[in-house]
């Protein structure tokens, strides 16, 4: 799957940890969903996608 | 959140319950193999299951543990007991049907013996969940 994650992040100049603490989650794992190494859960893709105002689809995209 | 927390920051209950637990269990297992004449028959028994609190308080602090981690770690913990309960479940059978072949010597052949095998398949499933999930 892949994601804008790290893009949107940039945008709003935030730091992995930084949105971790907003997702409730650990860096680490913010760092494998950006490096796409961990596929995240619909309620946390969901939380992400609401976080950034955007859908689902507008962050995560699956790969063909 | 930051999963690579201070030892200190662990649960209580974990943190105290592991070493009670394990310092109870040796102690209580060099107490028995060295007293084979010592009390008999339920007092025995009564002392081999002395650690079985110790270990009920490591477990609290385990589950809680397991409750504070988020989605990936909980995964990267499933898939490190998906491959050692499976094989410490196979050298546990195979253990009993050896046993069913031929007599054992329980001094080197126990189920006792059987508990490092589970650390270590726990080890290196984690070890290959670790390296597939973390990116650093």
């Amino acid at each position: 799957m892949k994601t804008r994650l790290r893009e949107l992040r940039a945008e709003r100049g935030w730091s992995q940890a930084e949105l971790a603490e907003r997702l409730g989650v650990s860096r680490q794992t913010v760092n494998s969903i950006e490096t796409e190494r961990y596929e995240p859960s619909l309620s946390l893709a969901f939380r992400v996608a609401a976080l950034f105002g955007a859908t689902v689809e507008q962050v995560f995209q699956p790969t063909t | 959140m930051d999963n690579r927390r201070p030892l200190r920051s662990l649960h209580p209950m974990l943190l105290w319950g592991f070493p009670l637990w394990a310092g109870t269990y040796f102690a209580v297992r060099v107490w028995l193999e060295g007293n084979p004449g010592g009390p008999e028959g339920m007092s025995r028994i009564l002392v081999a299951l002395l650690p079985l609190p110790f270990f009920l308080v490591m477990l609290f602090g385990l589950v809680t543990e397991v409750r504070r981690m988020d989605e990936m770690h909980r995964r990267i913990q499933f898939e490190a007991l998906a491959v050692a309960f499976p094989v410490t479940l196979v050298l546990i059978m195979t253990l009993g049907l050896v046993e069913v072949a031929q007599p054992l010597d329980a001094r080197n052949w126990s189920f006792r013996h059987i508990w490092p095998f589970l650390v270590l398949a726990y080890s290196i499933g984690l070890a290959f969940a670790m390296r597939r999930y973390h990116a650093e």
